[in-house]
């Protein structure tokens, strides 16, 4: 009985490390400045709203957040279906060398990114790539390959051959026959890939650092990570606890809205590795 | 299908992802073991082969030293941590009730958001004038232990340990509870019939059911450790006085502020291969599991 008030305990203590922190940074972004300083633990007198206009409009915050957005997005539009099409071969039609191709693939999730990173700077600025939000929207495809056919290629094992079959037999040619029977019925598969990827790209910081250098091209944690840094917004700490705020409540969303099967998802792609 | 049109249509299929990752990813890890064998500073394509110069300097280096040492350090302190704590939560967190699947939820937070947000985070917590960690010390009469943390060589690295954890520990957490729900409920019955409880339990039981898995996660965590940047490039850029630098920081300054592309190059061969080196040493060492298969 006070081995199990003590686990209990503990498992409470650890979600409050956790929250707590989250709810601190929460509640500082609607301070004052002088609140900040003479109160850390005080709740604000009358919320800041304007802590989060400031971040916005002011810090820049905005521009950031809408190149996360629209690279996050791009690389989702091109990563889902060529992962998807390449996943489906290698689910679907063995061929000579699909083991080794295959093998290729998964040997990205082992390479650590730094091993590339100063070859990669150069390739990107020989292709005029460096800085430019396409530039870089093409590389996070590159390095979310990887991930993305492994697990949609386990996906598309599990699918019933006799769909394929029937679609093939009303005369569907076997690429239509992706497009219109199989992609939708991966669908659960490709929403949480998908989910998976938003995630890790909207959070994504070092290969951003190396290829984006202009301010207006920055995103979100790059913004985020250069308004700590930079001498005129030390002073508005107000509007810095707002903008981590800005940062982490989408991703939150949606992981809230999808935490079951970004579990499964997570676990699996462990223990598999 | 004739085998031409079944050819076409894998062709068709894998180039798109096939090409792009070539691109991306295949070349530059091939052109990673070049570089490294060039003098190469500056922007100009002004190379020099140098054969392995750059791997001999880098032998010689004291600060490369200091930053293995100190990936090393991050690893033995933060894993014995994760895992004495993940191992001690995860049957209870594993359990199917619905509190149990809150805190499964709620103990992800950290790894979901940005190491960015992460770092910034943990700085403002540890922050001396308006940080929590300072502010309840003050509270509780411990003034003398208020101090600069992440300014002090002697607590900087801990620091930088703490977000580490902070931010790791739910995935383990998540990762012992999801191998323990596999194993067969009446065997944990049954032990726990037979007495066994608490750190017996743990010694008899969860440990060596839970080897296969445990080996895995160390080895994650020496990746994870031996590659750690975000935290410690923004937290302290490796300061006070190189006190927290690690070798993808010194990488990092190497090759984007010195312009010594050759040398950065060959760093990041060798951080590679010493992070193969460490988990192939840690899945040989756990290879045999103590409680199967004696002699």
């Amino acid at each position: 009985m006070i081995r199990r008030a003590v686990v209990n305990l503990c498992l409470f203590l650890f979600a409050l490390s956790v929250i707590v922190p989250l709810l601190w940074v929460l509640m500082t972004a609607f301070k004052t400045g002088h609140e900040i300083f003479t109160s850390p633990w005080g709740l604000p007198h009358t919320p800041q709203w304007e802590n989060f206009v400031r971040a916005w409009e002011e810090a820049g915050i905005a521009r950031y957040f809408l190149n996360s957005l629209i690279v996050t997005l791009a690389t989702l539009a091109i990563l889902l279906p060529i992962g998807a099409m390449a996943a489906y071969v290698f689910a679907r039609y063995p061929f000579r060398g699909a083991k080794w191709l295959f093998g290729a693939f998964l040997g990205g999730m082992m390479f650590p990114l730094f091993l590339t990173i100063v070859p990669l700077f150069f390739l990107l600025a020989r292709l005029g790539m460096l800085d430019t939000l396409h530039g870089l929207t093409l590389v996070y495809v590159a390095y979310s390959l990887p991930f993305t056919v492994f697990v949609l290629t386990g996906f598309f094992q599990t699918l019933p051959q006799e769909m394929l079959e029937a679609a093939l037999i009303d005369g569907c040619g076997h690429a239509r026959a992706f497009w219109k029977v199989m992609l939708p019925l991966a669908k659960p598969g490709i929403i949480v890939v998908g989910v998976f990827n938003a995630i890790g790209l909207w959070n994504e910081y070092p290969l951003a650092l190396v290829i984006m250098t202009s301010d207006e091209r920055r995103t979100l944690p790059l913004g985020i990570a250069n308004l700590l840094m930079v001498e005129q917004y030390q002073s508005d700490w107000g509007a810095l606890f707002a903008g981590l705020v800005i940062v982490m409540l989408p991703v939150l969303l949606v992981y809230w809205l999808f935490r079951d099967r970004i579990h499964e998802t997570m676990i699996a792609g462990a223990l598999k590795g | 299908m004739t085998p031409r049109a079944r050819a076409g249509f894998i062709t068709l299929f894998l180039l798109p992802a096939s090409a792009l990752y070539a691109l991306f990813v295949v070349i530059p890890v091939v052109q990673a073991f070049a570089f490294s064998l060039y003098r190469w500073r500056g922007i100009s394509a002004n190379r020099t082969f140098i054969g392995l110069e750059n791997f001999q300097q880098l032998f010689n280096d004291p600060l490369v030293w200091r930053a293995l040492s100190h990936n090393l350090l991050l690893f033995v302190g933060t894993s014995v941590v994760i895992l004495t704590v993940s191992l001690a939560l995860a049957h209870a967190v594993g359990a199917e009730s619905a509190l149990a699947r809150f805190l499964r939820s709620v103990y992800l937070f950290p790894q979901v958001i940005s190491l960015v947000v992460v770092a910034i985070l943990w700085m403002f917590i540890l922050n001396p004038s308006f940080g929590i960690l300072n502010a309840t010390l003050k509270a509780v009469g411990l003034k003398e232990w208020a101090i600069t943390w992440l300014g002090n060589p002697y607590t900087a690295l801990a620091s930088i340990g703490v977000a580490h954890v902070w931010h790791a520990l739910g995935f383990y957490i998540m990762l012992f509870a999801a191998a323990l729900r596999t194993i067969p409920t009446d065997v944990m019955e049954a032990a726990t019939l037979d007495g066994a409880t608490g750190l017996v339990r743990l010694r008899y039981v969860t440990l060596p059911l839970l080897w296969a898995v445990l080996r895995i996660a160390l080895v994650y965590m020496a990746i994870g450790t031996m590659n750690i940047f975000s935290l410690v490039f923004l937290m302290t850029q490796g300061g006070p006085d190189r006190a927290t630098e690690v070798m993808l920081t010194y990488l990092y300054e190497q090759a984007f502020k010195h312009s010594e592309f050759g040398y950065a190059t060959a760093l990041a061969v060798v951080n590679f291969v010493l992070v193969m080196a460490l988990s192939g040493a840690i899945l040989t060492l756990f290879r045999h599991n103590p409680q199967e298969g004696r002699g």
